[in-house]
């Protein structure tokens, strides 16, 4: 017997996406739209336009020189690049919550999320892998699944504790064996019902079984070493972030090399905390 | 008691015996402690990484971030403030990893690999090691006594000054 069932009667009461996101997600994928609806949408709340330019102008997303107004910032990043940016403030509060079945205090998971984020988009730069879209947002909503998943293996801690000891044991196995379904699938569930981009459903989805994708590889792939990275480094990586396997298919596929590794971990760090700054 | 954490890629020492040095979530990262129990005297670095050479920049802005320039750097600041070598208690833990065929991510081993080419160079030999395995860690160094804990997989196990 598994969880299935209950785990999807919570997907059916995990709480809708922000509004504002759900109307600029429309706009999305559209070449028509007039920057002057975006801002019409944005400006009313001064917070998230500020916010915005913070993140326009953060080290991660700056392009050459200061934006300082939303019309620039537009212009200069384009509807996706915002689209990505609201999203990202819109959902970061989301992550901070604490989740004791993962054994992650507050704030654990939007640190680890961000990391992926930032570290999928620098692994790409130094691989060549150019116009990966979404990179961003996939990177932060990746683990989304753990919210839903928490609490039922807080339930089960006893079981999870045994399965995790038997040695090379893979965490993604073991929540598929324990309750049904691992939090990739849990996660692209929650974001399938909130009825985000076919590749952002994918991209989450698919972040621990990276070969078994038949779209969107390279989105999955960059966001699946990212996140093994992210959790090397021991960041958000809980009780059990360790327990994760590096896919053996998807390092032959992009060429990675130690020396990639290392030399994105150095840059991500700064990066991460400077977003964290304004995330949070 | 004053818990002082010390950051990823970051390094803290103290000779307040109300401090405790403490470090969480040690991935393929090491936590180093070095301590002098006449001085009590103590340091704690989390590096990330094992070589300053990956990024020369960053190592002079973030010397911590990397096992080489870190634990140079923790160890001329301790002399400074006095330690002596044949007192100087060594230990060291993190060096995990996710499970990984290819061996890419096996950067816990090539820091730990860094890390005793350091020590070998300064004539400091290790107390304690705990190195490897795919559980993170989180440490803890006491200033009042030297006393090194280790937290893992929900075990606590203490080491006490010898
Ligand atoms: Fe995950
Ligand atoms: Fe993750």
């Amino acid at each position: 017997m598994t969880y299935l069932k209950q785990i999807e009667d919570h997907i059916d009461r995990f709480p809708e996406m922000p509004p504002l996101s759900q109307q600029l997600l429309g706009y999305l994928h559209d070449p028509q739209v007039d920057f002057t609806i975006i801002k019409e949408l944005v400006q009313y709340d001064p917070g998230l336009t500020a916010n915005i330019l913070k993140l326009a102008n953060s080290v991660h997303f700056g392009a050459a020189g200061k934006v300082s107004s939303l019309q620039t910032a537009l212009a200069r990043l384009g509807t996706e690049k915002i689209l990505e940016l609201v999203l990202s403030l819109t959902v970061s509060s989301r992550l901070k919550v604490s989740l004791p079945g993962y054994g992650l205090q507050a704030k654990d998971l939007l640190r680890h999320s961000i990391w992926t984020a930032v570290a999928a988009q620098e692994l790409a730069n130094l691989l060549n892998m150019k116009q990966v879209e979404m990179i961003f947002t996939v990177g932060l909503l990746h683990d989304l699944g753990l919210l839903l998943l928490d609490p039922f293996i807080q339930t089960e801690r006893l079981r999870f504790n045994q399965a995790v000891d038997a040695p090379e044991a893979s965490f993604e196995q073991i929540e598929q064996d324990i309750l049904g379904l691992d939090h990739a699938r849990a996660g692209g569930m929650i974001l399938a019902k909130w009825q985000l981009t076919p590749e952002i459903v994918a991209g989450v989805q698919g972040h621990h079984q990276p070969e078994q994708s038949t779209q969107y590889q390279d989105l999955i792939f960059l966001i699946h070493l990212a996140d093994m990275l992210s959790l090397s480094e021991g960041i958000g990586t809980g009780e059990y972030g360790l327990q994760h396997n590096v896919s053996p298919h998807t390092v032959k596929a992009v060429g990675l090399k130690k020396k990639h590794l290392e030399y994105v971990a150095s840059k991500t760090l700064d990066k991460m905390q400077e977003l964290e700054k304004i995330l949070s | 008691m004053t818990l002082l954490v010390v950051d990823i890629a970051d390094m803290q020492i103290s000779n307040n015996p109300g401090d405790t040095l403490i470090t969480y979530s040690l991935g393929s990262c090491l936590g180093v402690t070095i301590y002098d129990p006449v001085l009590r005297l103590g340091g704690m670095i989390h590096c990330m990484l094992p070589s300053s050479k990956v990024d020369k920049e960053k190592a002079k802005l973030r010397p911590s971030m990397f096992v080489d320039t870190g634990l140079q750097l923790m160890l001329s600041r301790l002399y400074e403030s006095g330690l002596r070598k044949s007192r100087a208690v060594v230990n060291v833990a993190g060096g995990a990893q996710v499970l990984d065929s290819q061996g890419v991510f096996k950067i816990g081993e090539r820091n730990f690999t860094v890390l005793r080419k350091v020590l070998w160079k300064n004539g400091l030999l290790m107390q304690t090691q705990e190195i490897g395995g795919n559980k993170s860690r989180t440490i803890s160094l006491a200033i009042a006594n030297g006393r090194f804990s280790i937290k893992s997989g929900g075990k606590l196990v203490h080491y006490d000054v010898p």
